[in-house]
């Protein structure tokens, strides 16, 4: 019996052994390799690489066309423009082409950019390491009307484990949830899109809306901005339009009517049948304004 | 105050309908140029608008093109109507009513929760204003002007160039403040200016319909309501053979017309331009388009040349170039083409509306552009279609500008058939004899033969001549 357990003991042993010898990171023992090939001197070259989880990558830069072909080039990495200590190697040049390879163990605070640096030549090759960036952003504020509702998109290349949906207060996030609010939010997640639906909007529902996609290193974040108006706000410019075209229609009127007499006036000695006519115009035209609808509604049928 | 002195002296010597060429004239023509500008316009410049309704009804782009698709119908087919209302109780109180209708139809728009509601607001009742407008204005216009009435119709129509300039930003600020609900009312309102323009519109004599009812005190009551009508709608014109042939002729200018403003800029993008380039190109045709429409106004009216010769120049001048479009691969050479394009389109506009009274008389020209514009709307959505297919067909440009030039060259050549199309000198009353008919003996003999081979009695042809002869 003692034998069995101390057996199970050594396994138990040998077992956390074995976890503590294999390096990280946690998830993943295979390493991803990035390579950029830079042609000529004089070069930088930039490269976005997206992130999605924490892994180790093996970053390349290969480097060709170099005049005079030297025997060999000194090339050092760079993370944020701060040089990494102990990362110069010299580079001895295989037909004729150059290759400087570090492997780095990337975490949420390891992303950043990464540069191959070759001084004697000055090239530069930089690897960009971040989440994957929500592009297409509205930079001018969706608008909505109170009681009415607005759909706020976000949508990604690559699908993160989830999407939430935040809601900003000055400097502090609030997770929207629909559970919690079932009346006021709905939230859509298909894969690499994400709709949230604000219902009965009101006033205070304006503000700034973050949709986050969830990654295994780090949540990818862009925010919607909402800007909620009541009916006054286009009331405003519409009652301001249709008073001017009421009056102007009233001094056109107004104009013409006084006009008429003038012209009554002056053709006194001349033709009646005239100003017979000018008359009739004018109650024509009266009538033609108030009674049109009727007329118009009978001629349409 | 010298402009009521002139409209004084104008009504004295008008007993029926002249053409003061002046005076309160240039007032309708301003009247035209606002018209236009907030009917088609604002058409042209609706694009903002559709990415907001693709948005937020989850509808395809295709489904909310048919907006504006409804809306340009009903203002082609309504058109009759319109000219018919006006016949029946003058331009003025229709116009009005048109300019409330399409104010109306955006407001309710405004509050539209599905796309059907768009359809039956934006599409049917602002159509339905925008067809009361559109005729009667045009009419009036060619009423008030006889020998300066090309470059009249020019410079109004400028007015719908210089608003697609205008309303793309206005619109696009608009809805980025207010939403498309607020700015769709803001439209509505701005749309209501149409009333205003109504307003101005004086009557120059007695409606036609109303006229004829008291002149002829021998119908009875029943019989002259359906014959107000039929007179209303001008149906007598379809047996009118200048008419025919000039709505055949129309037709096919309406297919290839509008092709290009559809196709243009993707054209340059997909012969290799970026997009600033190819909008380059569109702003350029645009104020090409302006200058020709004012150009050929002005030099119509020179009376050099017979306005129907004239639009045959045009339109033969437009269809070349349309088809020289494919050819032009260098930037330079679109830009030339587009140039030249977008002049002939302008230049042909005016003319295509002014030569309407020289074929059936300025009596009949209300109605004759009512039933013309309900005619030529078959050429409108049989082109863009055909076009469409011929790219998606042959996977290029080429066919679909092609095909719109040989339209217009069809059509110019269907305006060679009119009657007296052959002829150096003056048309036929009973349209408004040009400056260049220098014999009235000619004319007098020009007018019994039109008088024995016309089917259609017209009561009033003989007054019709005491102003124009005044007039010389």
């Amino acid at each position: 019996m003692a034998s069995f357990r101390h057996l199970i003991l050594l396994l138990l042993y040998c077992d956390g052994m074995k976890t503590e010898t294999t390096p990280s990171p946690q998830s993943d023992p295979v390493i991803t390799t990035r390579k950029v090939v830079s042609k000529g001197q004089n070069q930088v070259t930039i490269q976005e690489l997206a992130i999605l989880k924490p892994q180790t990558i093996e970053l390349s830069c290969y480097l060709t066309d170099i005049p005079n072909n030297p025997p060999y080039l000194t090339g050092y990495w760079t993370k944020d423009g701060k040089g990494i200590v102990n990362s110069e190697e010299t580079v001895n040049r295989t037909n004729e082409q150059y290759i400087l390879k570090k492997t780095f163990d990337i975490l949420a605070k390891d992303l950043g950019n990464y540069s191959c640096i070759f001084k004697e030549i000055q090239t530069q090759v930089t690897f960009v390491l971040d989440v994957p960036v929500i592009k297409d952003k509205r930079d001018k504020p969706i608008v909505s009307y109170t009681g009415d509702s607005v759909v706020l998109a976000c949508k990604l290349k690559q699908t993160p484990n989830t999407w939430n949906w935040y809601k900003a207060n000055n400097t502090e996030k609030g997770l929207i949830s629909v559970t919690a609010n079932p009346l006021n939010y709905k939230i859509f997640i298909n894969g690499n899109e994400t709709k949230l639906t604000v219902l009965n909007l009101t006033e205070e529902d304006s503000g700034k809306y973050i949709c986050s996609a969830e990654f295994d290193i780090k949540p990818s974040e862009s925010y919607i901005e909402l800007k909620v108006l009541s009916y006054i706000e286009p009331l405003k410019p519409f009652i301001a339009i249709v008073l001017e075209v009421i009056v102007l229609v009233t001094l056109i009127f107004l104009w013409e009517k006084c006009n008429k007499p003038q012209n009554d006036n002056i053709s006194a000695g001349e033709n009646e049948l005239c100003s017979e006519q000018i008359s009739k115009l004018t109650r024509d035209d009266s009538n033609g304004v108030e009674n049109n609808t009727a007329r118009q509604r009978k001629l349409e049928h | 105050m010298e402009k009521p002195q002139k409209t004084q002296e104008e009504q004295q010597s008008s007993p029926q309908m002249a053409a003061p060429d002046g005076g309160w004239g240039w007032v309708v023509v301003g009247s035209l140029f606002v018209s236009s500008a907030l009917v088609f316009g604002l058409i042209r410049s609706l694009g903002v608008f559709f990415v907001e309704f693709v948005q937020y009804f989850g509808e395809s782009a295709q489904a909310v093109s048919w907006i504006t698709s409804i809306g340009l119908a009903m203002q082609q087919l309504m058109s009759p109507v319109s000219a018919a209302a006006s016949n029946v109780y003058g331009a003025r109180p229709v116009v009005m009513m048109g300019g409330f209708l399409s104010g109306l139809g955006f407001i309710l728009a405004s509050q539209a929760t599905s796309l059907l509601h768009l359809y039956l607001t934006m599409g049917l009742i602002s159509g339905l204003g925008w067809a009361l407008i559109f005729t009667p204005t045009v009419a009036s216009v060619m009423q008030y002007f006889t020998l300066r009435r090309s470059l009249a119709m020019g410079l109004g129509f400028t007015g719908v160039g210089l608003a697609s300039f205008a309303f793309s930003p206005l619109f696009q600020y608009l809805v980025e403040a207010y939403a498309w609900r607020g700015a769709l009312l803001v439209l509505g309102g701005l749309s209501f200016n149409m009333i205003a323009c109504g307003a101005l519109i004086r009557p120059l004599g007695k409606p036609k319909v109303v006229v004829k009812a008291e002149n002829s005190t021998k119908l009875n009551k029943c019989s002259s309501l359906f014959s107000r009508i039929c007179e209303g709608f001008e149906l007598a014109l379809l047996s009118h053979r200048g008419f025919l042939t000039y709505s055949v002729a129309i037709t096919l200018f309406n297919a290839g017309y509008f092709i290009p403003y559809v196709h243009l800029v993707a054209h340059s993008r997909h012969i290799g331009f970026n997009e600033y380039q190819a909008a380059f190109v569109i702003s350029v045709t645009g104020v090409a388009d302006i200058v020709g429409r004012v150009a050929s106004g002005w030099f119509s009216d020179l009376g050099r040349m017979r306005m129907q010769h004239m639009l045959v120049v045009w339109t033969g001048l437009l269809g070349l170039s349309l088809m020289l479009i494919p050819v032009a691969v260098v930037y330079s050479g679109l830009l030339v083409v587009s140039v030249v394009y977008g002049f002939c389109a302008g230049a042909m506009t005016p003319l295509a509306f002014a030569v309407v009274p020289e074929i059936v008389g300025m009596e009949r020209m209300l109605g004759a552009l009512g039933l013309l514009q309900l005619i030529e709307s078959i050429g409108g959505l049989l082109g863009a279609p055909l076009s469409g297919w011929l790219k998606d067909y042959t996977g290029m440009y080429t066919l679909s500008f092609i095909a719109a030039g040989s339209f217009l060259v069809l059509g110019m050549l269907v305006t060679m058939t009119l009657p007296y199309f052959w002829s150096c000198t003056a048309p036929p009353p009973p349209s408004p004899p040009m400056k260049k008919s220098q014999d009235e003996s000619i004319e007098d003999g020009l007018l019994k033969q039109t008088l024995s081979s016309n089917s259609v009695p017209e009561i009033l042809c003989p007054l019709d001549d005491i102003p124009y002869s005044d007039k010389e």
